[in-house]
């Protein structure tokens, strides 16, 4: 009887210990996060987007399924791969055409 | 004759050093010092605590090693939905200026959202290697009565300097943007998994 109440509360505080851990799992963040809006995206110019940029590339990634608009673009335009930050890059942010 | 008067310089310099100690006694037991968030502290206290932070994070954050790779589009994302479900309410977002934790916090949380220079949180330094290193120990170990939490417990190295990969670009983000990086998209979960 007191084993088994010694394995019960064993138990108990173990998987009290294991839903804090997971308190900040990424996943948690996941119920309610709300999706990207790519719409905007979709009727940019992709010619002048700057495709090494890592904010832009990031972007790309996140809007990947939602754009049917990137399928035409040329191989050259494509993300390339992560490069150096360039910071102070105003093309990514004057492409969304939202500045602040 | 000499070592008389410094006998009595001793005596007079060891007086004084216990009549401050019990004044600082006195004065810590009394209660007088206003604690509220809503009253700011005064120019010296605050001097005081703000050069014992800064070098105290210096101390520390300088021998920390900053990845090569933090400017990669992954860490950005990755860093990008951690920055808004765990710091955006108190750091703020493009877009926003105060939130209800901004107004009430003391000291109010800088906006990270805006640049170094214009916020004043940057530790006022001008290396860049420093900045990282210090972002980086900030959100691991907190900061003592400040409100900032130590995000250590729950997260390791690597997501940390996920959050500093994307803090580096968040000032010249635009609200859509902003909105697309942080968002938790389909491939985002997949790379989550």
């Amino acid at each position: 009887m007191r084993s088994k109440f010694i394995t019960m509360s064993i138990a108990i505080s173990t998987l009290a210990f294991t839903l804090s851990a997971q308190a900040h799992d990424p996943k948690e963040h996941m119920k309610n996060a709300e999706k990207p809006d790519c719409a905007a995206m979709e009727n940019m110019d992709h010619s002048k987007m700057d495709m090494n940029d890592p904010v832009m590339q990031a972007m790309m990634k996140q809007c990947m399924g939602d754009m049917e608009g990137m399928e035409g673009m040329s191989g050259s335009e494509a993300p390339q791969g992560d490069k150096p930050a360039q910071h102070g890059n105003e093309s990514s942010t004057e492409q969304t055409g939202d500045n602040h | 004759m000499a070592a008389n008067k410094f006998l009595r310089c001793g005596k007079c310099l060891m007086i004084t050093a216990v009549v401050a100690m019990l004044g600082g006694l006195a004065f810590l037991y009394s209660g007088l010092y206003p604690m509220g968030a809503d009253v700011p502290h005064n120019g010296l206290t605050y001097w005081g605590l703000e050069t014992m932070r800064e070098r105290s994070i210096s101390r520390a954050a300088s021998t920390i090693e900053v990845p090569n790779d933090l400017a990669s589009s992954e860490r950005l994302l990755k860093g990008a939905a951690d920055y808004n479900a765990m710091c955006a309410s108190c750091h703020l977002k493009p877009g926003k200026n105060q939130s209800d934790f901004t107004l009430g916090l003391y000291p109010a949380p800088p906006n990270l959202a805006q640049k170094g220079d214009d916020h004043g949180h940057d530790g006022g330094h001008d290396d860049n290697t420093y900045a990282l290193q210090r972002q980086f120990w900030i959100i691991k170990h907190g900061i003592k009565a400040s409100g900032m939490p130590s995000w250590a417990p729950g997260h390791d190295d690597e997501r940390i300097w996920n959050m500093v990969s994307f803090l580096q670009r968040l000032p010249e983000l635009s609200t859509r943007q902003y909105q697309v990086l942080t968002a938790r998209s389909d491939s985002t979960k997949e790379r989550v998994h």
